[in-house]
């Protein structure tokens, strides 16, 4: 863009307007981008296909099932194979998981859970308070990689990766035990309100 | 005229008196290089229950462990925000030197030790009671389902080999007991649907350093004034610690500022002269500094309370100096110490007498401070004796004049007869005894507010914890035996909880279990490990080689113990429960281990006899009630005062009666009168007796006496009268405008001092003899 000249300010001006309400696909794709891309859809549903790793059985646990999310609802995770189960997390408690078990008092599986729904809906502000967040590609193609900031987290969890484009398509997470949880979403589409559940 | 022998025998005692305040003076420095050792527990006034050191050292250590923390809970709006800010604002607090060690606030901030790692090992031996059931009916079959989902959830943290089963994370889920949830990042709790965030601080310094209150009160009060909207409610003992400092610094420039002024006025106004009035003060200062460093010398250090009520019982030595100065200036160049001798004697020997008849008493804080006071009135008195006869000080003529006026409008014509004045007596005494009530509870210690003290509790419900106030001390031969025993009292609790008593207990033996009950824990895991084991790795799909490696893991289980326990992060906050070794020899109890159990929500007084014959039936198990036990030696305190007091009366009456013969009555009728009158009047309107009211008392008394005393001896001087009715102007100002402190004991001391100053300068005229006098 060319200076601004004060003695022609009648051009330039409106020239500068028009260039920064242009989609340069020069200036970067950040968080704010995303997670406005991403709040778009206030209600998704789609199937998933979940594989968890077993460092110390050298071993790997598929599972597969479909999904609906409500942006800062809940998540209802309906498993299909190899067992039929029916999960549902909340930002408040992940009640369903074990109902024999005090559920609502356990804030480590609540802030799993919490982790969960945060990550699903690119929930920046608050992933960033634990993480550092990395961003890169573009619109169509992003990958979110995050890190954890106290060591304490570091003893559980070494880091995430997000990757999607409209939607989010991948999940990785590495636990500190060498454990790593892969989880693919696909077949996703937006819900309208009156059938979502 | 003095002979001259005699002028050199006086100079050399105010010298000698000189050396001795000068040794003082070296000693107090020397004691004080390293600060005042000053004690600030309440509880140190109190008598050391010898028959119950252990008692003691349960009650120290359940408080120890709430002193230094504060919790605040916030509601807002924007409650994310709002937390933020104020945790921002508390961990900024203090600047340079930070008001807080640590601040836990967000969901992450507990999370930061996992207890996994430390009790890892142990988790075979560590079962819920629902797990114990469950594996004892079922064999556990239906805690496969929950590890598969456990396995299969995208939330899910599932260790196959050393927990398939999740047992640890059951333990500790149960351990929990408190309400408090994640939430959006934050640390929060729920009450009828309204959400609080969390926030605890643990204080750097302690609860009553005044710059970490200024920084805290300071914190809160900007968060305040930037969310209006924001809710608090604030519990722990700086909050309080806070708020007492801040009344006592408000009254200290009203009340206090007020009397003092009074006085200065007062003095200047009869005495017309500024060198007088330091002449005033003179022995005041001498007498504590000849107090200060031999009461330190004999209790090694010294208690608040002692050094704010001694230096106000010293405050009665103004008496002597005012006597000798309203004499000296209405006699001017005819005045004599000489006449003035027995008077002055005989009211220091009756102060001193009350006083050392407290310092016999076995209330530690009774004794310091009947030292510390009796040794301060020694000083002064000295100092009057020695010194202020030949200091020069300006007789003003205004003294004699305002010295007759005031005799003339204040001198009734008729006297007192001794039959009316018995007659007034037993009255009084009957009305006393028939409405007087007595209060020893140890609110009156507690200067916070009624909302204060709400709050607290209010936060104290909602985080569902005890204040330790209530609790079972129990002890036991050794460690085994005392976890048994504790886990049996455990399970009667429990009983009585079933039959809908309202009540909770904390149990440690809950969290360590008895070695048998780890025994039997983990049989019921081996137990689990075989069928249930084998069908969830079939079911999941998994190698038959996990099964294998599982069950290798719970060849050789240690066992938990206490010390391990409290070591980990997660049992630090029970370190409170335990008392660990007790001293055999001077225990109260049978055993060499002992631990407490908190119980709260005991709300009935049927509660708590049952409690009581509970813990009766059992050697090895005592109910304390600290509140209680606190306010029944308050009441202990209180009637030792009394009984102290009336055998030092009684002995006063003795000497008195061999001075006076038949107007030794008239010496006691100021004193004895005005006490009664007070009794009567708190009788009447309600007022309840507890021991603040009794150390006025004591004030009433010692100065009611010196006023009789001089009247009787001075019977028709209006010098003596000035002086009296000084004194007790004086001290109505000092200490009767204490009754409008806002602090419970202060206020119930200067109440007293009002009613009963008050009385005794009524009294005083009705009472003078007719002749005699030196």
């Amino acid at each position: 863009m060319r200076e601004r000249s004060p003695r022609r300010p009648s051009l330039a001006r409106p020239m500068a307007v028009l260039l920064l309400l242009l989609p340069l696909p020069a200036l970067a794709f950040d968080l704010n981008d995303l997670q406005a891309q991403l709040g778009q859809t206030k209600a998704i549903e789609g199937q998933f296909e979940q594989q968890r790793y077993l460092a110390d059985l050298d071993t790997s646990l598929d599972s597969r099932g479909h999904f609906t999310y409500r942006r800062g609802e809940r998540v209802v995770w309906v498993l299909e194979a190899p067992v039929k189960d029916r999960l549902v997390f909340t930002p408040d408690s992940a009640s369903v998981i074990d109902e024999s078990a005090n559920a609502s008092n356990d804030r480590r599986r609540d802030q799993v859970a919490a982790l969960f729904l945060r990550l699903l809906g690119g929930d920046w502000q608050a992933l960033a308070e634990r993480f550092e967040i990395a961003i890169d590609g573009d619109v169509d193609d992003w990958r979110v990689t995050l890190t954890p900031k106290s060591a304490a987290l570091r003893e559980r969890i070494t880091g995430i990766e997000l990757q999607g484009g409209r939607y989010l398509e991948f999940l990785t997470l590495h636990a500190a035990n060498d454990d790593v949880l892969e989880v693919r979403l696909f077949d996703q589409h937006p819900l309208s309100d009156s059938n979502a559940d | 005229m003095p002979t001259e022998s005699h002028e050199r025998h006086s100079r050399a005692l105010a010298w000698s008196w000189g050396l001795v305040l000068l040794l003082s003076a070296l000693a107090t420095t020397w004691l004080l290089r390293d600060g005042l050792p000053t004690d600030t527990r309440l509880t140190a006034m109190l008598p050391e229950d010898r028959q119950a050191p252990l008692i003691e050292r349960a009650d120290a250590r359940l408080s120890t462990s709430f002193e230094n923390r504060f919790v605040v809970l916030l509601t807002a709006p924007d409650l994310r925000g709002a937390t933020r800010a104020l945790a921002e604002r508390l961990s900024s607090a203090g600047g340079a030197s930070p008001l807080l060690s640590r601040l836990i606030w967000r969901d992450v901030d507990l999370a930061e030790a996992d207890p996994r790692e430390a009790l890892g090992a142990y988790r075979y031996r560590l079962l819920t009671p629902a797990l114990q059931q469950t594996i004892d009916a079922y064999g556990g079959a239906s805690l496969v389902a929950p590890a598969l989902r456990s396995l299969f959830s995208p939330a899910g943290q599932p260790q196959l080999v050393a927990d398939p089963f999740g047992l640890l994370g059951r333990w500790l889920a149960a351990r929990d007991a408190s309400p408090v949830e994640a939430h959006d990042g934050l640390l929060t709790v729920t009450d009828d649907g309204q959400r609080y965030a969390l926030l605890i601080g643990e204080l750097a310094d302690g609860p009553y350093s005044l710059p970490a209150q200024q920084a805290l009160t300071t914190a809160i009060e900007d968060f305040q004034q930037a969310h209006p909207d924001a809710g608090l409610l604030r519990s722990g003992l700086i909050f309080h610690a806070a708020a007492g400092a801040e009344q006592a610094k408000r009254e200290i420039s009203t009340i206090g500022l007020g009397a003092l002024i009074g006085l200065v006025i007062i003095l200047l106004v009869v005495f017309r002269s500024p060198r007088v009035l330091a002449q005033m003060l003179l022995p005041l200062g001498c007498g504590l500094l000849l107090a200060l460093p031999l009461t330190l010398a004999l209790f090694g250090q010294l208690h608040v309370l002692t050094l704010a009520f001694g230096a106000s019982l010293i405050g009665i030595a103004i008496d002597y100096a005012l006597h000798l100065q309203c004499e000296r200036a209405v006699a001017g160049s005819r005045f004599r110490l000489r006449p003035l001798l027995p008077g002055l004697a005989l009211a220091l020997v009756s102060s001193l007498l009350a006083y050392l008849a407290q310092a016999l008493t076995p209330l530690p804080g009774l004794r310091q401070m009947a030292t510390f006071a009796a040794l301060g009135l020694l000083g002064a008195w000295l100092t009057v004796v020695l010194w202020l006869p030949r200091l020069v000080a300006p007789a003003h003529p205004a003294t004699a004049r305002i010295a007759e006026r005031l005799w003339r409008i204040s001198m009734p014509r008729r006297r007192l007869s001794p039959s009316v004045a018995l007659l007034g007596a037993g009255l009084l005494a009957a009305l006393a005894a028939w409405q007087l009530t007595a209060n020893d509870s140890l609110r009156l210690l507690n200067p916070s507010s009624p909302a204060m003290l709400a709050e607290e509790r209010q936060v104290q419900r909602l985080m569902g914890s005890d204040t330790g106030s209530r609790y079972l001390l129990v002890s036991a031969a050794d460690e085994p035996a005392l976890l048994s025993r504790l886990a049996e009292i455990g399970d009667t609790l429990d009983r009585w909880i079933a039959e809908g008593v309202e009540l909770r207990y904390t149990n440690l033996a809950d969290s360590v279990p008895p070695p048998a009950v780890q025994q039997a824990n983990l049989a019921r895991v081996e137990r689990l490990y075989s069928e249930p084991l084998s069908e969830l790795v079939a079911r999941a799909g998994l190698p038959d080689s996990v099964i294998e490696r599982a069950r290798s893991r719970i060849e050789d289980v240690p066992i938990l113990d206490v010390a391990t326990w409290l070591g980990s992060a997660i049992g630090e906050a029970d370190r409170r429960l335990w008392l660990g070794k007790i001293d055999a020899a001077q225990a109260d109890m049978p055993g060499n281990m002992a631990a407490v159990m908190p119980l709260s929500g005991v709300e009935s007084a049927a509660l708590e006899r049952r409690l009581t014959a509970f813990a009766e039936r059992h050697a090895n198990v005592v109910y304390v009630n600290r509140v209680e036990r606190l306010s029944s030696l308050l009441g202990e305190l209180r009637e030792h005062i009394a009984l102290w007091l009336g055998m030092a009366l009684a002995g006063m009456a003795i000497v008195l009666a061999w001075r006076y013969r038949g107007l030794a009555w008239r010496v006691l009728v100021p004193p004895t009168g005005a006490v009664l009158i007070v009794l009567a009047i708190f009788g009447v309107i309600g007022v309840p007796l507890n021991v603040f009211s009794q150390l006025g008392m004591l004030l009433v008394l010692g100065i009611g006496l010196d006023a009789g005393i001089f009247s009787v001896e001075h019977a028709r001087r209006p010098s003596t009268w000035l002086a009296i009715s000084l004194s007790t102007l004086t001290s109505l100002l000092a200490f009767g405008l204490l009754a409008f402190s806002a602090t419970p004991a202060l206020h119930h001391l200067g109440l007293t001092c009002l009613l009963g100053l008050a009385a005794v300068w009524l009294l005083v005229p009705w009472v003078r003899p007719t002749h005699v006098g030196s």
